[in-house]
C-alpha cells in the first residue's frame, strides 16, 4: 500500500498547488491512516486543496499546504503573541489577530488562584498558548504549558513588537535556526519571542540593537539563506 | 466568418491579461486584474467576527463593496455587487469559519468593457492571496453576440455599444489531479466543465447562448492557466511587497 500511495502523491509533493487540486485519492489507500494539516480537506474519496501554497509531506503520513498569510487562524497548541484588549471578572480578552478575540481565563497561570490574579492593563503584550480553537467559538488561551508550568509564557515587558506574515514567523521558529537569526545572534545579544500568528517581539540592552534586529527580520522574508546572511553582514558593518 | 474587430483581434482572442497580487499593504489579500484597458483592484479584509443581519450565522458570509471609478454607486453596480457576492459564496468553503464576515472591496480603475468578469477574476485572485479556503478557483469571461449572430469574446467598450446581447460566464478552473485514473474519469464526466454563474443582458436565441457557452468554455482553459501561473511565483510577489 505504501508504494502505491507514495507513487500517486509524489507528483505534487513540494510543488505549488491551487485551490481545487486533488492531491490524493483515498480509494487507493485501504489500511492506511493519513493526517491532514492546514489547507487540505476531504471531499468524499479525494483530498483536495483549499489554499494556494506548497504541498508538503512528512513521513509517514502527514500532508499539509504551506502558505503565508497576513491573517492568523487559531489552532490548538500554537504559541502566539497577544495584546490584552479588556479584562473581565473571569477572563482577559486578548487580540491574537484571529477572526474573534480570544479568552484568557484569569486562573490559567502557574499556581493561579482567585487571590493572585495578575493585573494586565489593556495594551499589555503577552506570550500565550492556544488551548482550544473551535470554529464558532472564541479561542481559549493559557499562560502555562501542558504540564501547568509557566515556562516562558506571560507578559513581555519593554522591547519592541512588529507584525509580519504567518509564513515568516513559521520560518523564524523552524529548526535548524533560521539563517537571519543565526547571523544576528553571532554578533548581537537580544531576546526574541515569535508568535505563530505573525507577531514578533524583540528586546535588547540598547534600542539601536532592537531596531537593527527587527529591520533585519522584516527584510529577510523574501531572501534565501545566503542572501539573509549577506544582508545581516552589511547591516552590521554599517553600525561598526 | 472572419470579421474585423476594431482592434484587429480574432473573435476568440482575448485582450492581454495582467495580474499582480499583494499590492496593498494593509489589506489581508489584494490583487489587480486587467484585461486590455479594463483594470480592477480587489482587496479582501477578514474573516472578521460576526455576521450581518439576515445572514446565516452557521456559515461564513461575504460582503462585497463596489467602488465605481467616479460618482455614486447606482443600480447596475448594486447588481454587480450581488452577482459577485453570490459567485464568491459558491466557490468558498463556507462551513470552515462560521459566523464570520469577509469583506471584498472592488475598485474600478478603468472600464473598457467586460468589467464584471474582470472584477470576478480580480476578486478570486485576491481571495487566494488572503488564504480564504476555496473549493476551486473561478474564471470569468464575457461573450457578446452581434446583430448578425457572430460571437465575440472579451469585447471592449467600443464593441460593447454595438452588440445586441452579452453573457457573463463564470467557470471553475481546471485543476491538477494527482491521480491518473481520476483525470481520465474527469474526461468522461465533465466535473471541470460545470458553470458557476451565468448572467445575460439583452435578447439572444438559445442556440446563440449555447454557442457562447462552448466558446467561453474553450477559452476558460487559457484563463485558468494564466491564473494558476500567477499564483505560482509567490516568492516574487512577496518580494515586491516586502521591498
Amino acid at each position: 500500500m505504501e508504494s502505491t500511495q507514495s507513487s500517486s502523491s509524489t507528483s505534487l509533493v513540494d510543488k505549488l498547488v491551487c485551490p481545487g487540486d486533488v492531491v490524493l485519492d483515498l480509494s487507493n489507500l485501504t489500511n492506511q491512516t493519513i493526517k491532514l494539516g492546514g489547507g487540505l480537506y476531504q471531499d468524499c474519496d479525494a483530498i483536495s486543496v483549499m489554499k494556494a501554497g506548497k504541498l508538503r509531506f512528512s513521513k509517514p503520513n502527514k500532508y499539509w499546504v504551506e502558505s503565508s498569510q497576513k491573517r492568523y487562524v487559531p489552532h490548538a497548541e500554537d504559541s502566539v503573541l497577544g495584546i490584552v484588549v479588556d479584562s473581565r471578572s473571569d477572563n482577559f480578552l486578548v487580540d491574537i489577530k484571529g477572526p474573534s478575540l480570544a479568552f484568557l481565563p484569569v486562573l490559567a497561570f502557574e499556581g493561579g488562584t482567585r487571590r493572585n490574579i495578575p493585573k494586565f492593563e489593556a495594551g499589555t503584550l503577552i506570550y500565550v498558548r492556544v488551548v482550544k480553537a473551535n470554529p464558532g467559538m472564541n479561542p481559549e488561551l493559557s499562560c502555562t504549558d501542558a504540564t501547568g508550568r509557566a515556562a516562558e509564557y506571560g507578559a513581555l515587558k519593554e522591547g519592541f513588537m512588529f507584525e509580519c506574515s504567518t509564513g515568516l514567523s513559521r520560518t523564524l521558529l523552524s529548526s535548524p535556526t533560521c539563517p537571519v537569526l543565526e547571523a544576528l545572534g553571532k554578533k548581537l545579544s537580544f531576546e526574541i519571542a515569535v508568535g505563530l500568528n505573525g507577531r514578533v517581539w524583540v528586546n535588547s540592552a540598547s534600542p539601536s540593537t532592537t531596531i537593527i534586529v527587527s529591520n533585519a527580520i522584516m527584510n529577510s522574508e523574501s531572501l534565501s539563506g545566503a542572501q539573509q546572511r549577506i544582508m545581516v553582514e552589511k547591516l552590521l558593518q554599517r553600525i561598526q | 466568418m472572419e470579421i474585423e474587430r476594431p482592434d484587429g483581434r480574432s473573435p476568440n482572442q482575448l485582450r492581454p491579461l495582467a495580474c499582480s497580487r499583494s499590492i496593498l499593504h494593509r489589506a489581508h489579500g489584494s490583487a489587480t486584474w486587467s484585461q486590455g484597458d479594463t483594470k480592477v483592484v480587489a482587496a479582501v479584509y477578514g474573516p472578521k467576527a460576526g455576521t450581518r443581519k439576515n445572514e446565516n450565522p452557521e456559515k461564513a458570509s461575504f460582503e462585497v463593496v463596489w467602488k465605481p471609478k467616479t460618482g455614486q454607486i447606482g443600480k447596475a453596480e448594486r447588481e454587480y455587487e450581488m452577482i459577485l457576492k453570490r459567485t464568491l459564496e459558491s466557490i468558498c468553503i463556507r462551513s470552515i469559519y462560521p459566523n464570520t464576515t469577509t469583506s471584498v472591496i472592488v475598485q474600478v480603475v478603468h472600464d473598457d468593457g467586460a468589467l464584471l468578469p474582470c472584477a470576478i477574476n480580480a476578486a478570486c485572485a485576491a481571495l487566494v492571496d488572503a488564504g480564504i479556503p476555496l473549493r476551486h478557483l473561478a474564471v470569468a469571461i464575457c461573450c457578446s453576440v452581434a446583430d448578425n449572430g457572430y460571437i465575440f469574446l472579451d469585447p471592449n467598450k467600443q464593441e460593447e455599444e454595438k452588440m445586441k446581447a452579452f453573457s457573463y460566464l463564470v467557470f471553475p478552473n481546471l485543476n491538477v489531479s494527482a491521480l491518473p485514473e481520476r483525470s481520465s474519469q474527469k474526461g468522461g464526466e465533465p466535473t471541470a466543465h460545470g458553470i458557476i454563474t451565468s448572467v445575460t443582458h439583452g435578447a439572444m436565441s438559445v442556440d446563440d447562448y449555447l454557442h457562447c457557452l462552448e466558446r467561453g468554455r474553450a477559452v476558460s482553459a487559457r484563463l485558468s492557466e494564466f491564473l494558476r501561473k500567477n499564483i505560482e511565483p509567490k516568492s516574487s510577489s512577496e518580494s515586491s511587497k516586502a521591498g
